[in-house]
C-alpha cells in the first residue's frame, strides 16, 4: 500500500520542494487489502431527510460563529457534546470508495447518491467505481465530472440499490464565510477502509482561509482523500484533499467549489490540472504525422523508466486507442501521476506490451 | 482562474521553505503559520489545567539508560507505577516525581500482551495513585494527556469505538522447508530485523532463543509468540560451498510489519512513532499529537477521570490508549504477583 504519488517524489527534487511540504495526496494505491465484511442487516437511514445538519447549542453560538475557544470546561463539554453529534451523522453518510486499485473516501451529499469526493480519487469520468458504506455494505456507482484545478470530484451511487429509500446523506453547506479558528469535524478512512474500526472522527480548528484550499489541523493521512470536513452545526464545508509534513498542514477543498460548477461535475466533464500534479510520460513526436510515433524519450523520464524507444509507435494507451501524437497527447492528459498504464506499442514491426508509472510535472 | 492558483502557489512557497528548514523545531514553524488556530494550542491548554491538576503527582517521568523513554502513572501509593514496556531497553531504570526526586526502579511485573510493565520505585516514599474508571468517552469527546508536573501535554478527540489491535510483529523472512523439512530463509525483508542481524538466503534456523526448532511451522508459531520491539537470539546453520556449515548465534529485533513496508514519504508524514504499535488487547483510538516518549501517562476525560493510560504514538492521525477497564484487572493481578514476590 502506499500513498498515491508516492513513488515520482525523487524526481526532480529541487522543484519539487513546495510540493513535498504542502501537497501529497491522500488517496490510496491498494495492494492486498483484506476482504471486506458485509453486513447488511442493520442500516439506519433514519437521518436521511434531516441530511447532517445539527443544532447549535445557544451557549455554543458564539464560539460557532467567531471561530473562538471555550470560556469554561462546561462550555468545553457543550462542544464535546456537539462534536459527538455531528461525528455520528457525518460517519452514515461517509464512504470508502475504491477506483482501481486507487481508494479513497466521498461524501453522499443527496437521497439520489450524488458523492463528492477529490478529482485525483474519481481520475476519469465515466469509470465503474466500488462505494463501500459505513457498516461494510458495498455498492456500484459511476464516475462523473472532475475540476482538477481544485482537486474536486463528484461521482454517482447506481439507481435501485436502496429499494427506493433515500440514502443518508450531508447537508451542503456554504465556504463563503469560513474564519480562521472555526471549530470542524473531519471524517474519513484512513489508511483505507477497516470493518473493525470503521470511519475514523478528527476534530480541529481552520488555520487559513481562501477560496481554493482550506487549512485545519484535522491530522489527515493516504485513505482520507474525499472525505468530508463538517462545521459545528453538521454542515458539509471541504472535502479533504492533500497535506504537508507537518502535522497541522491539512488541505480541504472548499465546499463552494463544487457548488459553482455543479452542472459541468454533474455532466461528467473533466478539466483543469492541479499545480504541481500535471501528469507526464516523458516522449516527444510530430503532431502533424498520421502516427503516434515517438521521436524522443527524455532521460529519466517516466517512459524512459518503462522501456520506451525512439521509433516506437504508441497503439493503445490504457483504455484509449491512440492514431497520432495528439491523441496520446490527450490519454496522458487525462492520468494522474503515479497511476499505472498499460501501453500497446508496435517496435519494429512487432507489437509489445510495456507498463508505466506516469510521472509527475509542474 | 489558473493565474490565482499559481499567486497562491507562489505565496505559500517561502512559508513552506521556512516549514522544511524549520522541522527540527516544529514549535517555532507552526508558530508562524497560525498562532491561535488550533485545537491545542496555549490558550485550550489553559483551559484544560485545572483537570489535569485533579490527578497531581500521578505522573512520574520514566529513564532507560539516561534517557527520557515514557512517563509513568503512579498505582499505588508504596511505589508502584505503570509504563509502555516496550520502551524500558537500557539500565539503569529511573523515575522523577512529580517534586523533581530522581530515584532508582526495577521492574516488578511486565503483561506482554498489552505492552505494559509495573515498574517498584526503590526508596521509603508515598506517592499519590491515579484512579482509575471504568468508562470509555464516546467518539468525538476531548480527551487530555498528562504529563510529570501534571500539566496538560496534549488535548484531542476520541477517533473511534475501541477495538484490538492484533499484532504485526515480524522477523522479515520469507521461510521455505529443507530437505528433512526444517525452516530454510528463501528471503530477508529490506528494513527488517532479520535484514540487520545479516540473516541470507539459503540459513537453516535451528533454534530459537535456545529452545530448539524442528520444522519450519514450529519456527513461524514461536515467531508469531514475538511481539514488535521484542528480541529473538536465533541460532543459525550457514552452508557454505567451500566448507563445512557453520552454527551461529545471532540477535534480530522484531519490528513492525508496516513500518518495514512503508515508503520514505509515508514514514515522514507519520513522523516518530514507538517500537511497538500492535498488539493490544482493546485500544481507545485517538488524534492527540504525542511524542513517543510521552506513551505510559494517564489519559483524562474533561471531568478529570482517568479513563486510559497512553500506550502507542502509532502514526500521524493515531494515538492509542488502553482503556481502564482493561488495565484494572492487570494492574491488579501484576501488583499481587510483585507484591508477592518481594514477601
Amino acid at each position: 500500500m502506499q500513498i498515491y504519488l508516492r513513488t515520482t517524489y525523487h524526481v526532480g527534487k529541487h522543484h519539487c520542494l513546495v510540493i513535498t511540504v504542502l501537497c501529497i495526496l491522500l488517496s490510496l494505491l491498494s495492494g492486498g487489502l483484506s476482504a471486506w465484511a458485509q453486513d447488511d442487516s442493520v442500516f439506519e437511514s433514519a437521518k436521511s431527510d434531516s441530511g447532517t445538519e445539527t443544532a447549535v447549542p445557544s451557549e455554543l453560538q458564539g464560539i460557532f460563529t467567531s471561530g473562538k475557544v471555550p470560556k469554561s470546561i462546561v462550555q468545553l463539554q457543550s462542544l464535546e457534546g456537539q462534536f459527538a453529534r455531528v461525528s455520528e451523522a457525518a460517519v452514515a453518510c461517509t464512504v470508502s470508495i475504491r477506483i482501481g486499485q486507487s481508494q479513497g473516501c466521498g461524501v453522499i451529499i443527496d437521497g439520489d447518491g450524488t458523492v463528492l469526493t477529490a478529482a485525483h480519487v474519481v481520475m476519469r469520468p465515466g469509470r465503474k467505481a466500488t462505494v463501500i458504506l459505513s457498516n461494510g455494505r458495498k455498492l456500484e456507482a459511476k464516475t462523473l465530472g472532475l475540476n482538477r484545478n481544485v482537486d474536486a470530484g463528484m461521482l454517482k451511487i447506481d439507481p435501485g440499490q436502496n429499494d427506493g429509500k433515500e440514502w443518508p446523506h450531508a447537508t451542503m453547506g456554504t465556504s463563503g464565510k469560513l474564519a480562521t479558528g472555526m471549530w470542524c469535524i473531519a471524517t474519513g478512512h484512513p489508511s483505507g477502509f477497516d470493518q473493525e474500526r470503521g470511519a475514523v472522527t478528527r476534530v480541529g480548528r481552520i488555520a487559513r482561509v481562501d477560496r481554493w484550499v482550506l487549512t485545519t489541523d484535522c491530522a489527515l493521512i493516504g485513505g482520507d482523500s474525499g472525505g468530508p470536513l463538517f462545521d459545528l452545526s453538521g454542515r458539509l464545508i471541504a472535502i479533504h484533499s492533500r497535506i504537508g509534513n507537518d502535522v497541522e498542514e491539512n488541505l480541504h477543498i472548499p465546499i463552494d467549489n463544487y457548488t459553482l460548477s455543479w452542472k459541468r461535475l454533474e455532466a461528467g466533464e473533466l478539466w483543469g490540472t492541479l499545480p504541481g500534479f500535471r501528469p507526464v510520460l516523458g516522449v516527444q513526436g510530430n503532431s502533424q504525422k498520421p502516427d503516434a510515433v515517438i521521436e524522443e524519450v527524455r532521460p529519466d523520464s517516466a517512459a524512459m523508466q518503462a522501456g520506451f524507444k525512439a521509433g516506437d509507435t504508441v497503439k493503445v494507451f490504457g483504455e484509449r486507442t491512440i492514431t497520432d501524437f495528439q491523441s496520446l497527447k490527450k490519454a496522458v492528459s487525462e492520468t494522474m501521476p503515479g497511476e499505472n498504464v498499460r501501453v500497446r506499442v508496435d517496435r519494429e514491426g512487432k507489437p509489445l506490451f510495456l507498463r508505466v508509472v506516469i510521472g509527475r510535472g509542474d | 482562474m489558473i493565474n490565482s492558483i499559481m499567486r497562491n502557489i507562489l505565496k505559500k512557497t517561502p512559508l513552506a521553505l521556512v516549514g522544511l528548514m524549520l522541522s527540527a523545531v516544529p514549535q517555532v514553524s507552526s508558530a508562524q503559520f497560525e498562532p491561535l488556530a488550533r485545537r491545542d494550542n496555549l490558550m485550550m491548554m489553559k483551559l484544560v489545567r485545572p483537570v489535569a491538576k485533579k490527578i497531581e503527582g500521578a505522573v512520574v517521568q520514566v529513564y532507560s539508560g539516561d534517557r527520557p523513554v515514557a512517563l509513568g502513572t503512579v498505582v499505588a501509593e508504596d511505589g508502584f507505577i505503570l509504563t509502555k514496556r516496550s520502551e524500558l531497553d537500557g539500565d539503569p531504570i529511573r523515575v522523577r516525581l512529580n517534586d523533581g526526586q530522581l530515584l532508582p526502579a526495577r521492574v516488578a511485573a511486565v503483561r506482554r500482551s498489552n505492552d505494559l510493565a509495573l515498574l517498584r520505585v526503590e526508596g521509603d516514599i508515598t506517592l499519590n495513585p491515579a484512579e482509575f474508571t471504568g468508562e470509555i468517552p464516546p467518539v468525538a469527546s476531548f480527551v487530555i494527556s498528562v504529563g510529570r508536573k501534571s500539566t496538560p501535554i496534549g488535548l484531542g478527540v476520541v477517533g473511534a469505538k475501541p477495538r484490538r489491535i492484533t499484532h504485526q510483529g515480524r522477523l522479515g523472512v520469507l521461510l521455505q522447508d529443507d530437505r528433512t523439512g526444517r525452516a530454510m530463509v528463501r528471503g530477508v525483508f529490506a528494513e527488517s530485523g532479520a535484514e540487520a542481524a545479516g540473516l541470507k538466503k539459503g540459513d537453516l534456523i535451528v533454534a530459537i532463543n535456545g529452545r530448539e526448532e524442528r520444522s519450519r511451522l514450529g519456527v513461524i508459531e514461536t515467531l508469531r509468540g514475538m511481539f514488535p520491539g521484542e528480541n529473538v537470539r536465533l541460532t543459525i546453520t550457514r552452508s557454505d560451498p567451500a566448507s563445512d556449515p557453520t552454527t551461529m548465534d545471532v540477535d534480530a529485533a522484531i519490528r513492525e510489519l508496516n513500518v518495514m513496508r512503508e515508503s520514505e514519504s509515508d514514514a515522514r508524514v507519520n513522523g516518530p512513532r514507538n517500537v511497538r504499535l500492535t498488539g493490544f488487547d482493546q485500544v481507545m483510538q485517538h488524534d492527540t499529537v504525542l511524542d513517543p516518549n510521552e506513551c505510559g501517562g494517564p489519559l483524562l476525560d474533561t471531568d478529570g477521570n482517568v479513563v486510559g493510560i497512553n500506550i502507542a504514538r502509532a502514526g500521524r492521525v493515531v494515538s492509542y490508549a488502553l482503556p481502564a477497564s482493561l488495565i484494572l484487572p492487570e494492574m491488579i493481578s501484576m501488583l499481587a504477583e510483585a507484591r508477592a514476590a518481594s514477601r
